[in-house]
């Protein structure tokens, strides 16, 4: 048995298993909107916002996240979400909830995303815009 | 305090107890605490607690005492441990006896007040050690405590693999907690360095659940156990050297949270030295049952997904199909990690080459999957004092069920926090569960094979409040959640739609809720086909998991895994505002909860 078997054994053996917590994957070079954003959801009490990247990689828990506001030039209300990176997958989805904003009401927004320690990503979409039912 | 005040406070309290005892008697059953019955306390509205109550507690007591007659039989046919070496070890018997001491705990109805409720009663092995009786998981979700109309708040978390978990940590580069034991994470390790049992200290002095008043009580029904010789022979001949006042059998018959114990935790009058055998005591008895917790006969292994990875198990096309779903289109690995690289390609398949040994199917973290209040949690309902003044929540419907951010805060419905520096991090954390292991959750006794309708089915339920009632609706939610979003509580669903088919009610708890899943476009046969899957995570494939065979209830049979249990779905009241010593402890929820 070689050593990193051993080592392996041991580890299993101890319960410690750490390999298998989330791993922190090495961070992209660029992370780039690939898909998005769009308005996945609009309900009267609910708006669900999307975009998809490439795996920016890093942190395994990351927040999407959400500037908007009525005027386009003062996007001063922030939504976030967290979402769980699948390590192993080429591109991530993010997904966004606003909850309980005002009827028949045109919304701009942007999208960013970061990793839970809230190091940004670096990705900024353009100014969008949608209206609530 | 001296010797002569000890023994004044002493006095007063037997003379105390004595009273309560002789008021109590009138209406309380002496051995097995207040029955359910009209005449007695019962602050449950018809129709809220399953009517086979009773007799359903009775069953599962009766097979807990023949699972503790083979771990007798067993400890008997082992041979004496022998201590070897430096340092001494138990040699060739010690992980067995270890372990066995453990099940003999573990299945001991004795640890508690009435002696009518073991671990197991809300652990047992034929379910994957989830709860054991189908209709209480089909309606109060909480398990009766040896107080039987005292219950909790949440689902028996199922402990095979708990043991893996590690000592909670907040790890700074990835700005998470991972690990602890319980849903939300409170057992950290801190102390014991094994959340695991750090966990097992909690149940048997929770009010609600087996409810003895002081952590020495374990050490006094140990010290009278028939299996005090192994646990001497483990952990060491003067375990029990400990002078128990005469009164300590009438205290540890007294329920905790009992107002004669004037809020004392430590009602038993102990000298510090003796404090600290008792302590050492409670300590080993957590060790012990981890130990069988991390036992091949509990955290097996021996699932078909094993028997996969080995190389001896071909997946069935649905379980295949289910398995490239769970890496995929689901995601569900993306926290209940299976070892398996997924470098998805167009076609979404797993084209990785190399499994992890032992994969866990947990990520040791924590999320808010955003479930809906389940107005039919028993804890609602416990709202006045008991026949012992003693009330588990007298907050109703204002307690918000805020997991692993509760916590943190130190607040109501959990326990105290040992790292201030965490509390800071409660806000981003409020409404997050422990991520279970996916192991073992479609576990069932053999008679009845599934979770789902039309069976026959065990009914089980499932996540923390027990909302969802099949594996079918459990894909499901994760499918449909978002789609399906309706901004109303459960049993108000909109005319027109039926609830947890294409009507989800909004969230408990809407803050920092996971997104990974909630609207994934999975199709109806893509959704069983990761019920196959899931059920191909259950012990007992490659050899039998010990003690499956004793469940002796009824299975279920008839009606659809889609809206299995919604028979039972009740409208909930008008919510109040989340009550102060839940929502209102700093750092406060953000944004504010309703």
């Amino acid at each position: 048995m070689n050593r990193a078997l051993v080592a392996f054994a041991i580890s299993v053996l101890s319960g410690s298993l750490s390999a298998q917590e989330s791993p922190t994957t090495a961070k992209a070079v660029q992370v780039r909107i690939i898909q998005g954003p769009k308005i996945e959801l609009a309900k009267e009490h609910l708006t669900i916002i999307n975009w998809t990247t490439n795996n920016p990689g890093g942190s395994p828990v990351h927040y999407g996240i959400v500037h908007y506001g009525r005027d386009p030039k003062s996007l001063i209300e922030t939504a976030k979400s967290p979402i769980r990176l699948n390590p192993d997958h080429s591109s991530t989805v993010f997904r966004v909830r606003l909850d309980n904003l005002e009827p028949q009401t045109t919304y701009y927004y942007t999208v960013d995303s970061m990793e839970a320690t809230g190091k940004s990503d670096g990705v900024k979409s353009s100014v969008n815009h949608f209206t609530t039912p | 305090m001296d010797r002569r005040m000890l023994a004044i406070v002493a006095v007063v309290v037997v003379c105390v107890l004595a009273l309560l005892m002789a008021l109590a008697k009138r209406k309380v059953s002496p051995r097995s605490g207040p029955a359910l019955s009209d005449s007695v306390y019962n602050p449950y509205p018809p129709g809220i607690l399953p009517p086979d109550l009773n007799s359903e507690i009775d069953r599962v007591q009766r097979e807990m005492e023949v699972i503790e007659g083979r771990a007798l039989a067993r400890w008997h046919g082992l041979q004496p441990p022998i201590l070897k070496g430096q340092p001494p070890v138990l040699m060739n018997v010690g992980t067995e006896a270890t372990e066995t001491l453990g099940e003999l705990m573990l299945f001991d109805k004795n640890i508690s007040p009435n002696r009518n409720e073991a671990c197991a009663s809300c652990h047992m092995p034929y379910v994957g050690f989830g709860g054991p009786i189908p209709s209480v998981n089909l309606t109060i979700i909480a398990f009766p405590g040896s107080v039987h109309t005292r219950a909790g708040k949440r689902t028996p978390q199922r402990h095979p693999y708990s043991p893996f978990f590690p000592v909670l940590q907040y790890n700074q580069v990835q700005g998470l907690f991972f690990g602890g034991n319980f849903f939300d994470s409170r057992a950290t390790g801190y102390l014991l360095r094994i959340p695991d049992a750090e966990q097992a200290q909690g149940p048997p002095v929770d009010t609600q659940e087996m409810g003895l008043p002081d952590t020495a009580c374990i050490a006094f029904r140990l010290s009278q156990a028939v299996y005090r010789p192994l646990f001497e022979e483990v952990w060491g001949k003067g375990s029990f050297e400990i002078n128990f006042p005469h009164e300590t059998e009438q205290i540890c018959a007294t329920p905790g949270g009992a107002a004669v114990f004037g809020g004392s935790t430590t009602p038993i009058p102990l000298s510090a030295a003796d404090r600290t055998r008792a302590n050492t005591v409670y300590d080993r008895w957590a060790q012990s049952i981890d130990a069988y917790e991390q036992s091949a006969q509990v955290s097996a292994f021996s699932s078909k997904f094993d028997a996969f990875l080995a190389g001896k198990y071909k997946l069935t096309p649905e379980e295949m199909a289910g398995f490239k779903l769970f890496d995929g289109k689901g995601n569900c690995n993306s926290c209940h990690l299976d070892g398996r690289g997924t470098t998805l390609k167009s076609n979404q398949t797993d084209t990785s080459s190399a499994a992890m040994v032992n994969p866990l199917f947990t990520c040791f973290g924590s999320a808010n999957e955003g479930l809906p209040l389940n107005p039919r949690d028993s804890f609602y309902y416990q709202t006045t004092p008991d026949a012992y003044g003693f009330t588990a929540n007298p907050y109703g419907f204002g307690y918000r069920d805020l997991g692993l951010g509760t916590f943190l805060r130190s607040g109501f419905g959990s326990g105290p926090n040992p790292n201030m520096s965490w509390k800071q991090y409660a806000p981003t954390v409020d409404g997050q569960m422990q991520v279970s292991s996916a192991r073992d959750v479609a576990m069932t006794p053999p008679q009845c094979p599934s979770t789902d309708a039309p069976g026959p089915y065990f009914q089980k339920g499932f996540f923390h409040n027990g909302y969802i009632k099949s594996l079918k609706q459990l894909v499901h939610f994760y499918n449909t959640r978002d789609k399906y979003a309706y901004p109303v509580t459960s049993g108000h669903c909109p005319k027109g739609t039926t609830e947890k088919v294409d009507c989800w009610p909004m969230p408990e708890v809407r803050n920092n809720i996971d997104m990974t899943s909630g609207n994934l476009g999975l199709t109806d046969k893509e959704e069983n086909d990761i019920v196959s899957f899931l059920q191909t995570l259950s012990d007992g494939f490659t050899r039998p998991y010990l003690n499956s065979d004793t469940f002796t209830g009824a299975c279920m049979r008839g009606g659809s895994a889609a809206t299995q249990g919604n028979e039972l779905l009740i409208p909930t009241p008008t919510l109040p505002p989340c009550a102060a010593v839940v929502c209102g402890v700093a750092p406060v929820p953000n944004p504010s909860i309703p």
